[in-house]
């Protein structure tokens, strides 16, 4: 029996350490571990609450407008908005989802397409692009010995060598490499759309308590427009096709339960439609079973344990109550990552969760979608829940997104015709904080369900609380022993060979995890109320 | 708990009195070796502290200079948790050869806990502990971003997250500083900086050991806002068209008139817009005393 440690799992947001053991090949034993902590929730207390939307944001530095969005809806219930200003509604959705297209492209170019290819192989590479033959080059010279010093690949080497499930025809990997290449200017043109509407990005300013901070004018709109085609065309024709090829290319892969946990889905319904309805579904499935279909009725059964985090024993619970205390000293604890729990169950959250939510709910307009109806028949198929279906869900709502995305700026463009620049984007009339108040916020981030929580006590932030997707995602195991989704994901896992084992980062990164998110929480004690829900 | 703490007065009164206003800059000599006419790629190693990958991600909004070229041709990226390959202990060996090589940039991204090194902890070692090691036999250091530079916003909570500075002072290490703060820290800020560095230039910065090019003036002296600001004009409702597209959001808790930066000159994401000229006040991300020192963000201080 072998003991792997991988710390620093890299390619992911922030600093994560998994530990498995591994018998006979296979792991059999599973810890994932968050090791940094900022404690930002509870440096709000006793701040302005429109504040949480601007420090909340710096929670993570790659799905920031998630989380002032969240933050945003949060203060608002806290602070009497009855109903946002619809064109403030579509502004918010065209900010937070070019972030989507942002984080999804680099998620799987940038972060896990790697683990898929054998580099070695360039070295054979006969053709005339450039910066392939610069890679080639450089890669040639790290893997001489020794190299020439200053001739590093890095980042795209050193690396585990390369497995069974490494693509290692030269022109395949030259055209991925081609397009890591390509993808770094359309991520940087999709967080480029974002800061049209949103002042900058990353960490945009546009989303503020109550609204908006502005209306686009013809110009910007037509820029963003034409960045969007731009951006979508390599979505549509670029990363779609990659990624379905690759789903086919190592189809043994994705028929394969690596990266299978415990089928157990959560969303909260993403991006608001002017009906009420949401892009994304709302659902949480457990054992096969659709439990729940609307995100209120979800509030009530969201549970955080600690039992093996590095907080005070005894402090988990609703994330409305829960108080939170470090214990660095806390034996048996291994992360700073608390373990949520939907009806006392680990759920898994994220593309995939969205994409299987969207498969059961026939009610909805999501459902005959023609992006789901792909996943659907991927699964159809054969596809299991595992890694190589999340690439593929990902890909698949991220085009679904474009096409919301054109609809959306068809919303604004009437909107903007009828009212000229007298559209309203700001809920003025509750803008200063009251003297007490409640809100809960809840989206769907390019990651998964999100939840804030806020507690407005003498105009000042009381207590302030977030679920956030990598917690539910990266989450030890509870009080029961049951494992959170990535370790349970992780078991059974093949590591054939013990030194290069390469399969573990590919069901982590798989999930797209952001640890940063994971890890925020640190919230005051005694804080109880009932919570308004949305 | 507090570690660093700078009232607003005397801040101030540091800025409006300081070196910087009289002319006396200290400046930073870009080292030979990294001259243009050497063979050799810099090496940059990258630590990642307690931050929230914002600055990897906005240097890595940068379309104009290229990206590709900065990786393949100008830089050896030697070490960068978010980017690179290798993990587990295949990074651990490529930070080790790279450290132990010396003569690289050094970026540090994120704050270091202060109130107890277990707050952030990679491959087993806090990263004060890294941090040190890596700083002893870098060439010059690069804090990137507010929490580097000066403890950002996680400064105010229990962990007591500190910048480069104060950890450089608490271990007696000389080592050549610049701070490059802003939450995040702008792309042109960063390969400026790294281009200075490496064609040998010299490099004027101000007493928080920010490159004068970038942070000489305040966003207020070049707000587009600003001549509103002269005439009182202050928005106070953004549904109003006229006070939204060009009124001073002093009253929404602008911090503009004190904070440092060529936001309204070079703009973000490829020159499309900043914060005022979107309509949303500056929070006075580049200065020593975000975040705690500065809220509220959206409110004029009493
Ligand atoms: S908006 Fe801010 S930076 Fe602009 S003029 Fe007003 S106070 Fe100055
Ligand atoms: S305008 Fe102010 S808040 Fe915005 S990026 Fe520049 S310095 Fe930071």
């Amino acid at each position: 029996m072998g003991k792997i440690t991988i710390d620093p799992l890299t390619r992911i947001e922030g600093h994560l350490k998994v530990e498995v053991n591994v018998e006979s090949g296979r792991v059999t034993e599973a810890n994932v571990s968050g090791t940094m902590a900022r404690g930002i929730e509870n440096l709000l207390k006793g701040k302005d609450p429109r504040d949480a939307v601007y420090v909340t944001e710096r929670i993570c530095g790659v799905c920031f407008a998630a989380h002032g969005w969240t933050a945003s809806l949060a203060v608002e219930k806290a602070q009497g908005t009855a109903a946002l200003p619809d064109a403030a509604r579509i502004l918010r959705n065209l900010i937070a989802s070019a972030c989507w297209l942002h984080d999804h492209v680099l998620h799987f170019y940038h972060l896990s397409a790697l683990d898929y290819l054998d580099l070695s192989v360039l070295t054979q590479y006969t053709g005339l692009d450039p910066f392939i033959i610069k890679i080639r080059d450089l890669v040639k010279n790290e893997l001489n010995n020794p190299p020439v010093e200053g001739e590093y690949a890095g980042p795209l080497l050193p690396s585990y060598s390369a497995d069974e499930y490494c693509i290692r025809d030269v022109e395949l990997v030259a055209g991925l490499v081609q397009h890591y290449l390509d993808a770094l200017s359309i991520q940087a043109k999709a967080k480029k759309m974002s800061a049209i509407f949103g002042g900058k990005q990353p960490h945009q300013s546009g989303i503020i308590a109550g609204g908006v901070t502005q209306v686009p004018d013809p110009t910007q709109i037509y820029v963003y427009r034409s960045l969007l085609d731009e951006v979508a065309s390599f979505i549509n024709n670029v990363y779609v096709k990659d990624v379905i090829f690759l789903a086919q290319a190592l189809w043994p892969l994705a028929k394969s339960n690596l990266g299978v946990g415990h089928q157990n889905f959560l969303s909260y319904g993403g991006f608001p439609e002017a009906d009420g309805s949401y892009l994304y579904p709302e659902g949480a499935i457990i054992n096969e079973a659709l439990v729940e279909n609307n995100r209120s009725n979800m509030v009530p059964y969201i549970n955080e344990d600690i039992t093996n985090a590095w907080y005070v024993s005894g402090t988990g619970g609703h994330p409305s109550e829960s108080s939170q205390d470090f214990d660095l000293d806390k034996p048996g604890a291994h992360t700073f990552v608390k373990a949520p729990r939907f009806q006392g169950q680990p759920m898994e959250v994220g593309p995939m969760a969205r994409m299987m939510v969207a498969a059961r709910r026939e009610d909805h307009p999501a459902f005959m979608n023609p992006s789901v109806q792909q996943f659907i028949s991927l699964i159809g198929q054969g596809m299991r829940p595992g890694v190589i279906a999340r690439h593929a869900a990902r890909a698949l709502e991220t085009q679904m997104l474009c096409k919301a995305m054109e609809r959306w700026l068809q919303e604004f463009d009437s909107l903007a015709a009828r009212f000229r620049n007298k559209v309203v984007i700001h809920d003025t009339a509750h803008w200063d904080p009251p003297y007490s108040g409640i809100g809960v916020g809840m989206t769907e981030a390019p990651r998964g369900a999100l939840g804030h929580w806020i507690r407005i006590v003498d105009h000042t932030i009381g207590n302030y609380s977030c679920v956030v997707p990598t917690t539910w995602n990266s989450s030890p195991a509870d009080d029961a022993g049951i494992k959170g989704p990535f370790e349970q994901a992780l078991l059974n896992t093949p590591v054939p060979d013990e030194n290069n084992p390469v399969n573990i980062g590919r069901v982590i990164r798989s999930f797209d995890p952001c640890l940063a998110c994971a890890v925020h929480l640190y919230t005051p004690k005694g804080e109880t109320s009932e919570w308004i829900v949305p | 708990m507090k570690l660093f703490t700078i009232t607003r007065r005397q801040f101030i009164k540091m800025v409006s009195g300081g070196l910087a206003a009289l002319g006396l800059t200290p400046k930073v000599k870009g080292t030979e070796l990294f001259s243009s006419t050497s063979l050799k790629k810099p090496a940059v190693v990258w630590l990642e502290a307690q931050d929230c990958a914002g600055c990897t991600e906005s240097v890595l909004s940068c379309l104009e200079p290229d990206l590709k070229t900065f990786l393949l041709d100008t830089a050896a990226i030697r070490y960068h948790e978010t980017i690179m390959k290798a993990e587990g202990s295949i990074a651990e060996s490529a930070l080790d050869e790279a450290v132990n090589e010396g003569g690289y940039i050094l970026v540090v991204e994120g704050s270091i806990p202060a109130a107890d090194a277990r707050f952030c902890r990679v491959s087993g070692k806090s990263s004060e502990e890294t941090f040190v090691k890596a700083a002893g036999n870098a060439l010059v250091i690069i804090a990137i971003g507010a929490c580097a530079s000066y403890g950002g916003i996680p400064r105010a909570g229990v962990t007591g997250g500190q910048g480069v500075s104060y950890f450089l002072d608490k271990h007696g290490i000389n080592k050549t500083l610049i701070n490059l703060p802003g939450c995040p820290c702008h792309p042109l800020w960063f390969f400026d900086t790294v281009t200075a560095f490496l064609n040998g230039e010299i490099i004027r910065i101000d007493a928080y050991k920010r490159p004068l090019k970038h942070f000489g003036q305040t966003i207020h002296d070049n707000c587009p806002r600003r001549p509103r600001y002269n005439a009182n004009k202050f928005l106070s409702d953004w549904n109003n068209p006229g006070e939204r597209e060009s009124f001073c959001l002093a009253l929404k808790g602008c911090k503009g008139y004190t904070t440092h930066g060529d936001c309204p000159l070079i703009k973000w994401n490829d020159g499309v817009n900043y914060c005022t000229a979107n309509g949303a006040p500056c929070s006075g991300c580049t200065e020593p005393p975000f975040y705690d020192e500065l809220s509220p963000l959206y409110a004029r201080e009493e």
